[in-house]
């Protein structure tokens, strides 16, 4: 089955119209180790790496992609479908113009967008997506959520380093959802048998732009944070919720997409702060990472009510911009200190 | 009891050599490429000055960018922790510590008790450090003591806009072609890198007795702005650039 790529900013591309068209949802990461260099002479400055990285990956790979979704999560995936169509050759690009308010207007302007992006996949490519193939590819997708919800709390009781989880997570967006249900059904017999959560590490909620490399997870691991909950597209928000069963499954899909763990692209933001509240409270858990790439507006912006919000309810919480790089020597130092600061105090500390 | 604490940074290394109560001996030199040969250099040069062998030494500690390079090291701790310390140790009641180093510059607030309560750093952007007054001190031709010492004959201040320090160079460069003084760009630069302290601390309350350490510490025309700025009283040791390295040998007693 052929890959199909999308890029989007807070899981908002329903991955589950590609399955019913008979594709293979691949969501972009870019690579960091290759940098952003090809994408920089199409893009000005401001433009967060992460993105200029997602555009790098699809002018050196869409020759092995059946096509390319662009979903509205922040103002860069807005410019960038339009750079795309530009720059990236040889493959149809489509546009899938998620709402951010989530009203009743936004509800019915969304249902009548993903029939439009399912037409535009039946003309394109010659197919018929009908409720039964979409079906179909929601209950697959549901398999995938439902595994990863047996998989995620493990992480609170069993060593399973940042870098495993991350790992399932790019699998999971990835690869192809068959094989990736029996992958995820190893993986869970394997973390079930894992060592107790490690003396040392400190349990930790991840917030902020999506985690896109794994050393960046390392870091986390090395400093000592191990991320045991988090709201990320790359984590829990993509498995939190399963897309309900309802007579028409387009509907389904916008419900999904309304009830999912807020990403902060999305107004008004404050059930994002709710659900990491009510996410700590109910884990039990003090420490709060939040990070936000560099130039990723909607992070930095929402973090300045958010952060102080938290660490107002007395939760150890620590805030930093980051790179778009494998080596953050400065940024280890920082959470090295974070570590110390909490420990020194046998609890809280605010940075 | 003898102890040492290395402080690696990025453009400097520092050893401090402390007994159980005071500051026996403490070096600064370059740290260049090779950090290892850098802390090995220093440690040899020092125990030979002091006439000491290195078995003498009960334990070291060491702290900085490149603090996990020295493998004799008994233990290692961050820069933010040791300055604290350090600062405390200058005075022991001090409540917060601005320091300037090569490429980090750091506000810590320390608690009653002594302990780092919370700190803000700069991301990463060399604006407001030790590196920044480098390159504009190269543009503008001058020493970093001379820089120093130059801005307090300003008569004015030029304004330095860009916040990045490549642009901020080629700023300083069309104002020496304007014919501008050197000691007003100087109090401009100078004012910069306050300005950009200032944004950093933000909204975190800086409370006194306040200690600057670091290399930048010693810059009287920073320490001048910074007081004018934050209307506080500000006091540097003559040890602030190796502050970080005291902070990491007093660590190293109670490890
Ligand atoms: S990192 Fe931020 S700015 Fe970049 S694509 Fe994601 S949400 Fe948008």
């Amino acid at each position: 089955m052929k890959a199909f790529a999308y890029f989007d900013s807070g899981h908002e591309f329903p991955e589950e119209i590609v399955m019913a068209a008979g594709f293979s949802p691949m969501k972009i990461l870019g690579d960091v180790h290759k940098g952003t260099a090809a994408a920089d002479e199409y893009l000005f400055p401001f433009f967060c790496p992460f993105a200029r990285g997602c555009l790098a990956d699809a002018l050196e790979n869409s020759g092995k992609w059946s096509g390319i979704g662009v979903a509205h999560g922040c103002d860069a995936t807005d410019h960038h479908y339009d750079m795309w169509r530009d720059h990236v050759k040889g493959v149809p690009i489509f546009w899938v113009n998620t709402p951010m308010k989530m009203d009743q207007l936004a509800r019915t302007f969304y249902i009548q967008e993903l029939k439009r992006f399912i037409d535009n996949l039946d003309k394109q490519y010659s197919v018929k997506v009908g409720d039964k193939e979409l079906k179909d590819a929601i209950s697959l997708s549901n398999q995938v959520k439902s595994l990863l919800r047996q998989l995620a709390p493990l992480r609170v009781k069993k060593d399973i380093p940042n870098r495993d989880y991350f790992e399932i997570m790019r699998k999971s967006i990835q690869m192809p959802k068959e094989s990736l249900v029996e992958d995820l059904k190893k993986t869970l017999a394997d973390w079930e048998n894992r060592k107790p959560f490690p003396a040392g590490k400190i349990p930790t909620f991840l917030t902020g732009s999506d985690v896109s490399f794994v050393e960046f997870m390392d870091l986390l691991d090395n400093a000592g944070f191990r991320v045991v909950r988090d709201d990320l597209s790359l984590g829990e928000r993509y498995f939190a919720t399963s897309i309900p069963d309802a007579a028409s499954p387009v509907e389904a899909l916008v419900t999904y997409s309304f009830d999912m763990p807020r990403s902060a692209t999305r107004v008004p933001s404050d059930g994002r702060l709710e659900y990491i509240l009510a996410v700590l409270k109910d884990t039990k858990i003090d420490t709060v990472v939040s990070q936000n790439m560099k130039f990723c507006e909607p992070y930095a912006m929402d973090a300045v009510w958010t952060i102080p919000a938290i660490k107002g309810k007395g939760y150890n919480c620590m805030h930093f911009e980051r790179d778009f790089t494998p080596a953050d020597n400065q940024l280890f130092t920082r959470l090295e200190a974070f570590k110390e600061t909490i420990q020194q105090k046998g609890g809280r500390s605010n940075v | 009891m003898l102890t040492i604490g290395l402080d690696i940074g990025s453009i400097t290394t520092k050893i401090a050599v402390m007994n159980s109560k005071a500051l026996i001996d403490a070096k600064v030199s370059f740290t260049g490429y090779n950090v290892e040969k850098a802390w090995r250099n220093i440690l040899k040069e020092t125990l030979d000055r002091l006439q000491l062998k290195e078995s003498a030494v009960d334990r070291i500690v060491a702290t900085g960018y490149g603090r996990s390079g020295v493998s004799i090291a008994n233990e290692t701790v961050t820069e933010i922790k040791c300055h604290a310390v350090g600062a405390r140790f200058y005075m022991d009641n001090v409540a917060s510590v601005i320091d300037i180093g090569g490429q980090d510059s750091k506000f810590i607030r320390i608690d009653k008790g002594g302990n780092v309560a919370d700190f803000v750093m700069n991301d990463k952007c060399a604006a407001g450090t030790g590196r920044f007054l480098e390159v504009m001190a190269r543009a503008l031709e001058v020493d970093l003591t001379d820089f120093s010492k130059l801005s307090l004959q300003a008569r004015k201040s030029s304004p330095i806009s860009s916040m990045c320090t490549v642009f901020a160079e080629s700023e300083v460069i069309s104002l020496i072609a304007k014919g501008e003084s050197r000691e007003n760009i100087i109090a401009g630069i100078n004012e910069s890198i306050v300005n950009r302290l200032v944004s950093m601390i933000g909204r975190s309350k800086i409370e006194e007795p306040v200690v600057l350490t670091g290399g930048v510490a010693q810059n009287i025309g920073i320490q001048t702005a910074l007081m004018k700025k934050l209307k506080i009283k500000i006091w540097v040791p003559e040890t602030a650039q190796v502050n970080g390295a005291i902070g990491a040998a007093i660590l190293a007693r109670n490890i």
